[in-house]
């Protein structure tokens, strides 16, 4: 390492994740440096391409580098090598990281919410899959504008997820005729759900985002138990009842040992066309309580803005259909505290026993 | 420990870092708050939590005291989720789940076992 390389090494050594608490030389992030003359050009490897510092961290980089004696130019390119939540379970062995989306509620939008957060997690440059875990009622196919055909087949067993906007796409509503209700006793949910764990060929994904049913049943225990959850992520509207539910979400996840994420307050406020000003139409406070009474952090708050319906109805998202509206940016702002959360949970580090624990007994 | 605590996994209880099979009738776990737990495996077979075992609605213990073998033995364990372990017996019984906590409280090192009657 030539000195121009120590010094810049160095400089870089000073800049700091805000969310990991490390600098980002020691974080490894730092990757393929080159240095000719005064010209410098190096790589930025994050853990995710959402991380909602992005822009903070280059610029920092950069003004570091240039202030020292001898460098002429700085090239940083930001670049993100999603890792993987450390799991040796036989099933989804291509996804790195697996996001549930929870409320004890119905209604609160975490369809909404899920296909949303999906597609800004895409937009960033991950790979996203999207299950939908509601038997009964799903809804992910409408609001991702893929029509009702029955899933490709493969070899073994296997068939292929649908795709549409970039994401990989599994609901039940392909396996009926559009319109016919699923109309199963509840051991056979916990079948469905793990045929969409094993069965279905997903391919490399950096995050596979599961939009779980309301209420704490057969598909959130067979999910807990058998997929291999990076973290939960809950879903509330601001009103204070809806807490009595949302809580229940969270508990569900603490008991089951998987880490919560955090809360996001969806139908927050409502700005309407004549004023700017922010009506509160279901009072508010309820995420922000929920995030301060369990030690969570509060993730978002999504307006309620009808544009987000009318784009769920047509099938092409808001995050896609309005890349400038309010509740787009709440949506994106989301996906970055979500992939943030994760890649801090995974530097802790802490070795524990994983989900694919086996152990024969020995005479 | 209540029963109540028992049967609820703290947030941020601990979670086995190490699982480990000590000698042919003992099971050892060593968990992410360093303690060192170890039990025979016929004491967790006895306190298995499933609802053949312990009746769902009263509580009652099914399991006659006595009724299991010294030759009781695990032939696999495995992990579910990340909240619990799953036991295999040698008498045919699979069906109980043993949260981490029902696992911490069930400890039989010395120091556990002198808090339990203190």
């Amino acid at each position: 390492m030539s000195d121009l390389q120590i010094k810049i090494m160095a400089a870089l050594k000073t800049v700091m994740d805000p969310d990991l608490h490390k600098n980002i030389v020691d974080l490894g992030f730092i990757k393929n440096m080159e240095v000719k003359g005064g010209q410098v050009k190096f790589d930025v490897e994050l853990t995710t391409p959402a991380c909602p510092v992005k822009e903070q961290l280059k610029s920092e980089c950069s003004t570091k580098v240039q202030e020292i004696e001898g460098v002429d130019s700085v090239e940083v390119n930001m670049t993100a090598n999603v890792r993987a939540s450390e799991h040796s379970q036989p099933v989804l062995t291509g996804v790195k990281n697996i996001i549930a989306v929870a409320s004890g509620k119905g209604g609160v939008g975490k369809s909404t919410v899920s296909t949303n957060m999906a597609i800004a997690l895409s937009q960033t440059g991950a790979t996203v899959g999207l299950m939908d875990g509601d038997i009964y009622g799903p809804s992910i196919p409408k609001m991702m504008g893929i029509p009702i055909t029955p899933p490709k087949g493969g070899p073994n067993n296997k068939f292929f997820p649908h795709e549409n906007h970039g994401i990989k796409v599994v609901s039940a509503a392909f396996l009926t005729e559009e319109g016919q209700p699923l109309m199963l006793r509840g051991p056979m949910l916990g079948g469905i759900i793990t045929q969409f764990l094993q069965n279905v060929e997903w391919g490399e994904l950096d995050y596979l985002v599961i939009d779980l049913p309301p209420g704490t049943g057969d598909v959130q225990l067979t999910l807990t138990q058998k997929a291999p959850l990076s973290g939960g992520v809950i879903v509330t509207t601001p009103q204070q009842i809806s807490l009595i539910d949302a809580e229940k979400g969270v508990k569900m996840f603490e008991q089951v040992k998987v880490p919560v994420l955090g809360v996001v307050e969806n139908m927050s406020y409502f700005v309407c066309d004549g004023c700017d000003k922010k009506h509160y139409l279901f009072q508010s406070g309820a995420g922000k309580s929920l995030a301060e009474q369990f030690k969570i952090p509060l993730l978002g708050e999504v307006p309620f803005i009808p544009d987000v319906v009318i784009s769920g109805d047509n099938g092409v998202p808001i995050t896609l259909s309005q890349p400038d509206s309010p509740a787009t940016k709440a949506y994106q702002a989301l996906a970055g505290q979500v992939a943030a959360q994760i890649s801090i949970n995974q530097a802790k580090g802490d070795s524990k026993v994983g989900a694919g624990f086996e152990l024969a007994w020995k005479e | 420990m209540t029963d109540e605590a028992v049967k609820k996994n703290q947030p941020d209880g601990p979670s086995p870092k190490d699982i480990k099979q000590v000698d042919a009738k003992t099971l050892g776990i060593s968990w992410s708050d360093g303690h060192e737990s170890v039990y025979p495996v016929k004491l967790l077979r006895e306190k298995c939590p499933c609802a053949h075992c312990i009746d769902e609605w009263s509580g009652e213990k099914k399991i006659k005291p006595g009724s299991i073998p010294d030759s009781i033995r695990p032939l696999k364990l495995n992990a579910v989720g990340l909240y619990a372990l799953q036991f295999e017996w040698n008498d045919g019984h699979s069906t109980g789940l043993y949260p981490h906590n029902l696992l911490r409280s069930l400890c039989q090192c010395q120091e556990c076992i002198a808090e339990s009657v203190a």
